[in-house]
């Protein structure tokens, strides 16, 4: 994948990059909002990690300024500043995602990973989770590239969760996603799909966690050591 | 300096005027009015004269006076005072009675002497005698004078006594009442709180305090602008420090990823650890000074539930990191404050219950409300903190003694800053089946 890195700071910059690069992505760096502009409009990138504290025009502008080229580049923001914190997350300013400075290596190339795949399933007809393959047009499930029977309800549950791999969706989020209009699905009903996904996934080594009093998370593939 | 009473001074300055036009007073009414009874007394003694005079006789060569007895006692006798008299003939000679009575200096009809040592009002009355007039000196003792002298000033004193008792008394619980806007700005002001910097509105105070109103209001602005500028400063050294401390973090996982001796490995895992501590006591200090008097940012409507379901995520990843089950309890807590402050107080309490569960524990986050009163808390089933400890621990920099870990001491200072801001109370106490600790945050009213 092609990333684009945003940061005045040059150490900050050149260890995000090689941090990247050790993850096999393609990765430019500046450190200037207009070059980033300029940059984005002329050739492809998968994803810009921007920062928001720029000298001249600031992280804010460079993503209003992305927004309005109507290009659907994932953008995850870094931002050093608390007051800042709250206007970037809520979202009307658009970014995918965002990290308070400093942060942890595995936690960004963890988000990074997420935001990808995030936007690689949009509109892809499919999503594929370590053994686990989905063919949302056909609406068949492979495990192993053997086919894998889900009722329609569990179908439905799978997909939310696999749109937030390694976040912790509540249970009220999960009954929005999955009960059609007029239907009342009770946090059992939920409980009760979830336990059924399990023991069809677990043996290939995909694990569904609960979140006591809050939700599910489906949890990142790693494939077994052997 | 001794508490300076504004009353105390008031009456200090009000007395000795008080005091100086009361006797003013009395000397002004004194004189005019005494005038009539010493020449009622005055009067009397020329009568006494009139009549000693009328027992003159004259001889062909001599003036004799005989006085019966029995007139001389209805004269002379008086219940207050000793009456003398003298009686002397034109040319001055003496002719009867007690020669110690002062004869008078130039021709005054009725003077002030000395009879034997006793202060004495003389008159002297001419009465004809042949052809030409005698005189008659009548003296008395001044004791009735000086009694009615006393009982005037007494009687023209005491109205002026009474008002003056009065203006004290009006003065004592006029100032207090006079007083009394004062004492409601006061009331006001300790009502604030500490965090709170609006102006006093001062179309409301009455006409005698706006002074002092737009001196405070104008003090408040200054700490207002000065609490800006600290939260603008506190934001570019946010900032300052993170950025760097992102570069450091980013370059130690780096090298850490590299095939490296053991020997290097062993400091540059401490790099690591020191440069993960020293971002967590960053955004620590910044919190604490953030929550701080001043720091305040705008109060509005935050419901704790929302607070911890926008934070579950990030903690569920920091509990399955130390392998903590972290578990939730929600119910809606609406409360009144700075959804950012609130934030950091929750993260603060958790990230604590965290580092202290052992590998496998159970932390668990509820908000709701109890008794109307909304609240948020965290309960573990950790080591738990000794009644005599809790109170110290809310203390900046306090860690309990043999705590392992590398924490700072600071989180749960920031939380009683936080709550402190809040009008929020902080309760440490133990947690179910008397293990582990639960540190509860309840909210007032409104």
């Amino acid at each position: 994948m092609r990333l684009l890195i945003v940061e005045d700071d040059a150490p900050l910059a050149s260890g995000l990059s090689r941090i990247l690069e050790a993850e096999g992505h393609a990765v430019d760096v500046t450190e200037r909002g207009e070059d980033a502009v300029l940059a984005a409009s002329q050739e492809h990138f998968d994803l810009v990690i921007l920062d928001i504290g720029l000298p001249r025009i600031d992280g804010f502008e460079v993503l209003r300024r992305l927004r309005a080229a109507e290009k659907p580049i994932p953008v995850l923001v870094l931002t050093a500043r608390d007051a800042l914190e709250d206007r970037v997350r809520g979202l009307d300013l658009g970014a995918d995602d965002y990290m308070v400075k400093p942060f942890a290596m595995p936690e960004l190339t963890a988000r990074v990973r997420a935001l990808l795949r995030r936007s690689q399933a949009h509109g892809g007809p499919r999503i594929v989770h370590g053994p686990l393959a989905l063919d949302t047009v056909a609406r068949r499930a492979f495990l192993r590239g053997e086919p894998l029977e889900l009722a329609a309800r569990e179908w439905a549950v799978l997909e939310v969760l696999l749109a937030k791999v390694e976040k912790i969706v509540s249970k009220e989020a999960i009954i929005q996603a999955v009960a059609g209009w007029g239907e009342d699905l009770s946090p059992n009903a939920i409980e009760v799909y979830v336990s059924r996904l399990r023991s069809k996934l677990e043996p290939a080594g995909i694990r569904i966690r609960t979140v006591r009093g809050f939700g599910y998370m489906l949890e990142e593939f790693k494939p077994a050591a052997h | 300096m001794p508490a300076r009473s504004l009353r105390a001074h008031l009456l200090r300055m009000l007395l000795p005027p008080i005091a100086a036009l009361l006797a003013l007073g009395a000397i002004v009414a004194y004189y005019p009015s005494s005038e009539p009874t010493t020449e009622a007394y005055d009067q009397a003694l020329f009568d006494i004269g009139i009549a000693l005079g009328a027992h003159i006789r004259v001889a062909p060569t001599e003036y004799r006076f005989e006085l019966p007895a029995a007139v001389d006692q209805v004269l002379r006798t008086d219940r207050h005072d000793l009456i003398f008299y003298r009686v002397l003939s034109p040319s001055g000679l003496h002719i009867a009675g007690d020669p110690s009575v002062p004869a008078p200096a130039g021709d005054a009809h009725a003077y002030d002497g000395v009879l034997e040592g006793r202060k004495v009002r003389v008159v002297s009355v001419e009465t004809p005698c042949g052809r030409s007039a005698c005189t008659v000196l009548v003296a008395e003792t001044t004791n009735k004078r000086v009694r009615a002298a006393r009982e005037f000033l007494l009687t023209s004193m005491l109205p002026g006594l009474l008002i003056a008792l009065a203006t004290l008394v009006i003065v004592w619980f006029g100032v207090k009442r006079g007083l009394w806007p004062l004492a409601r700005l006061s009331e006001e002001l300790k009502a604030r709180s500490p965090r709170d910097l609006r102006p006093i509105d001062a179309a409301a105070a009455p006409e005698e305090t706006r002074a002092l109103v737009s001196a405070l209001n104008g003090l408040l602005e200054e700490l207002a602008q000065a609490a800006r500028n600290q939260q603008r400063f506190l934001a570019n050294a946010a900032h300052q420090l993170r950025t760097p401390l992102a570069g450091l973090q980013a370059h130690t996982e780096l090298a850490l990823a590299q095939p490296i001796p053991e020997s290097c490995r062993v400091h540059l895992e401490q790099v690591h650890q020191a440069t993960i501590r020293t971002a967590r006591l960053a955004n620590q200090l910044l919190a604490l000074a953030r929550a701080e008097p001043g720091g305040r940012g705008n109060a509005s409507d935050v419901n704790l539930r929302s607070v911890v379901e926008g934070e579950a995520d990030a903690w569920v990843h920091q509990a399955l990191a130390r392998d903590v089950d972290l578990g939730f309890e929600l119910d809606t807590a609406p409360v009144k404050g700075d959804a950012l402050l609130l934030r950091e107080a929750l993260a603060n309490l958790v990230h604590n219950a965290i580092q202290y569960s052992a590998r496998g524990g159970r932390v668990t986050v509820r908000t709701g409300q109890r008794g109307g009163e909304s609240f948020a808390e965290v309960e573990d089933d950790g080591p738990g903190i000794a009644p005599q400890e809790r109170e110290r621990v809310l203390e900046r920099f306090y860690r309990v003694p043999g705590t392992p870990g590398t924490g700072s001491g600071l989180g749960l200072a920031i939380v009683r800053e936080i709550a402190g801001g809040h009008g929020a109370r902080i309760e440490l106490a133990e947690g179910a089946g008397a293990r582990g600790c639960r540190v509860a945050l309840t909210f007032p009213h409104g």
